[in-house]
């Protein structure tokens, strides 16, 4: 292996990593938040991809620039999600875990079902735009554009994450409420807002991520499936709910995958995640930074 | 989950099925079972696969004088009282276990006269094994793996071509161009790891060696995989002079963004069909790969010679707004041959369609492909489906292999440096 090839395959793992963890931090909110794995989340990442591949064929201005309305809408179905079925179902007397699995897993079924019947399985791509395709050179080394703007997005969504949980008094309710869901309303924080306004929050992340994905990547209803199973190692190797953790161990989930691509027979690069993943559940059972 | 009962059940009636003396009174429909990816990564191929087959259904159900295509020219089946075709579909998500249960439920509990399916090779391989245990038929319509027909069994036909026909004849096509002074030395192999892939890339590994070609890439990668970054770039280090992939729909169309994203401009790219014959990846990612070629068993421009061609695209259009490809060609000959044998076999009872199956013979032109004739051999493969090569050029493809029945000759060097 040339230092060349090294160099680029670390860059790429470094570019997909970014975009692992911006997938995966919203699982990562929402299990810290209140304990609640959402099986669903791949296919809110299908809805914004296709929620952006609508609106340009619909608005036609650039996809870059319709990320904003993705997320928005992204959150209302967040949101959603959480008041319709999570709520109720986080109500169930008796196995409580189990309930809750099965209500997001069913949700990601019917989304799913649902996408298949208005979409048609038939796989789409957006049409030619300013990113899309594109790639620079630095020396030898390829930087795609989309998966640039991917991680610098990224990059940006978690300083954001960061300002938000830490300055903010809705970062406070959502520290508050995930440390103690019952006592904080007895300081008068309504536990129900802030747990619909986590659900929106986590949703509009992977939203975001869905949006940056849709410029170069395909779409089609069972498109978020293979991420989604990334997003969960990497929630529960960086540690679960830990916002940080999920952008230290989405980055090295993409450069283990990249590296161990190489390294490894391709056809078995998973084996190199899950291999770290054993590993680091074998010392450190809460994960990297996980706090439980 | 099948139930003993069940099991029990459906066992008995089989054994009382097949020991029953032919009835030659009147049954109302056939029912066959159609099993392939309705949902899941490759639901976009099941539901076009359901349209080939309403396609066949309408042409052998109702009288078309016009068509001389088998069963077309008379309502439902003569041999069995003008009984109708009626196909279950079942939905195996790629999944060769769900494809086991899935088989094992029509054949229980829809009592399907015989089977069709199923895309991926990996799938077919369960749902064969499940068809043989009960004496139920299987017809493989677009399953391509050459281990499928050489398992023994009694129960599987295939009237298409496999991976070994097809990649011999892209040897072929190799050695011609190098008989004509071209430069090709060296291959790379990039192909996915189900059985469609593994075994497709063993043929090609083979008759590289045989025929004095060198690998300089030999990568089998993770199906449906998010990222082909790293190996990409193996491809791109190693520079072959034919890239020759094995994938379905999503690897090919990711393969062909990431040769884009990272520079990486293959001298020629010759494909193993499957997604390469899928409009879908053209729509994505055609303008990088014009002229790029692929194997086929079908070619629309056969409509040219063969004005039965343009017919039953028509007719596939109009239901699909699609044209028919490779897998939808296949798909619908393929229930048109299992329905041609069940008619001569006058009976719905699945030892006497397998022996029906094994008598038949239907020439080239009585069919939508280039194949010489339908007639299988003793382990249900058709020898006489003669494949092609297609160019995809102006948006369109064109049969440039073999010579009689190339439309236009092959664009060599195939991409522009």
């Amino acid at each position: 292996m040339t230092p060349e090839i090294f160099i680029q395959i670390l860059a790429s793992g470094l570019l997909m990593g970014l975009i692992y963890a911006l997938i995966a931090v919203g699982l990562s909110l929402i299990f810290g938040l209140m304990d609640v794995v959402n099986f669903a989340h791949g296919e809110f990442m299908m809805l914004a991809m296709y929620a952006t591949f609508g609106a340009v064929l619909l608005i036609a201005i650039d996809p870059l620039f319709l990320a904003p309305l993705v997320v928005a809408a992204l959150f209302v179905v967040g949101a959603t999600a959480y008041l319709g079925v999570v709520q109720y179902a986080m109500r169930a007397k008796a196995n409580l875990g189990m309930v809750q699995i099965f209500a997001t897993f069913g949700l990601a079924v019917v989304i799913r079902g649902v996408a298949q019947l208005l979409f048609t399985p038939d796989y789409r791509n957006l049409p030619p735009n300013l990113l899309g395709g594109k790639t620079v050179s630095l020396g030898g080394i390829y930087l795609p554009l989309p998966q640039l703007a991917g991680g610098l997005v990224s990059v940006a969504a978690f300083t954001g994450l960061w300002l938000l949980i830490t300055k903010t008094d809705f970062g406070k309710a959502l520290e508050a409420t995930r440390e103690d869901a019952g006592a904080v309303a007895l300081v008068g924080i309504d536990k129900n807002r802030v747990f619909t306004l986590g659900w929106g929050l986590g949703a509009a992340l992977v939203g975001l991520a869905g949006a940056m994905l849709a410029i170069n990547y395909y779409i089609y209803p069972d498109v978020g499936a293979p991420f989604a199973l990334i997003a969960y190692v990497v929630v529960a190797l960086g540690g679960f709910g830990s916002v940080f953790g999920a952008l230290a161990a989405g980055i090295l989930v993409g450069l283990v995958e990249a590296v161990s691509a190489v390294i490894l027979p391709s056809s078995l690069k998973a084996v190199g995640i899950y291999a770290l993943y054993l590993a680091v559940v074998f010392v450190r059972p809460r994960g990297l930074f996980g706090s439980l | 989950m099948l139930s003993r009962r069940r099991f029990v059940q459906g066992t008995a009636l089989t054994a009382a099925a097949m020991a029953g003396p032919a009835r030659g009174q009147a049954v109302k429909e056939v029912v066959i079972g159609a099993l392939y990816p309705l949902s899941g990564p490759s639901a976009q191929i099941g539901v076009d696969a359901k349209t080939a087959f309403e396609t066949a259904i309408e042409i052998i159900n109702t009288a078309h004088a016009d068509l001389d295509l088998p069963l077309a020219k008379e309502a439902g089946l003569p041999g069995l009282g003008g009984a109708k075709i009626r196909i279950i579909f079942a939905d195996h998500q790629g999944d060769p276990q769900k494809g086991r249960a899935e088989a094992e439920r029509l054949i229980t509990q829809e009592k399907v006269a015989a089977m069709v399916g199923s895309y991926q090779s990996s799938v077919a391989a369960t749902i064969s094994q499940t068809a043989e245990r009960y004496s139920v038929p299987f017809m493989s319509a677009d399953n391509s793996s050459p281990s499928l027909h050489r398992r023994g069994l009694k129960y599987f036909f295939r009237a298409a071509a496999h991976d070994e026909m097809f990649s011999i004849i892209m040897f072929d096509f190799l050695d011609g161009l190098r008989k004509k002074g071209e430069k090709i030395d060296t291959l790379a192999l990039f192909y996915e790891d189900t059985i469609f892939g593994t075994d497709s890339s063993n043929v090609q590994r083979k008759l590289a060696g045989e025929r004095g070609y060198k690998l300089v890439s030999d990568i089998k990668y993770r199906a449906n995989t998010p990222s082909l970054t790293a190996e990409v770039q193996q491809l791109k280090a190693g520079n072959a002079d034919v890239l020759m992939p094995s994938s379905y729909t999503t690897d090919g169309i990711l393969l062909v963004k990431t040769m884009g994203e990272l520079g990486y401009k293959p001298k020629a790219m010759l494909c193993q069909a499957a997604g390469f014959s899928e409009q879908a990846l053209y729509d994505a990612v055609g303008k990088q790969i014009e002229n790029v070629i692929t194997r086929g068993s079908f070619s629309i421009d056969l409509a040219a010679k063969r004005p039965l061609v343009g017919k039953i695209n028509e007719l596939f259009k109009a239901r699909s707004n699609k044209d028919l490809n490779d897998n939808t060609a296949r798909e619908f000959m393929a229930l048109l041959v299992l329905a041609e044998a069940i008619d001569r076999a006058k009976s719905t009872d699945g030892g006497r369609i397998r022996d029906a199956l094994a008598q038949t013979d239907i020439p080239g032109e009585r069919t939508i492909m280039p194949w010489k004739r339908v007639k299988f051999d003793e382990n249900g493969q058709n020898n006489d489906a003669d494949p092609v090569l297609l160019q995809y050029k102006d948006q369109k493809f064109v049969t440039v292999y073999p010579e009689q029945a190339a439309v236009s000759p092959a664009v060599w060097p195939m991409f522009k440096a």
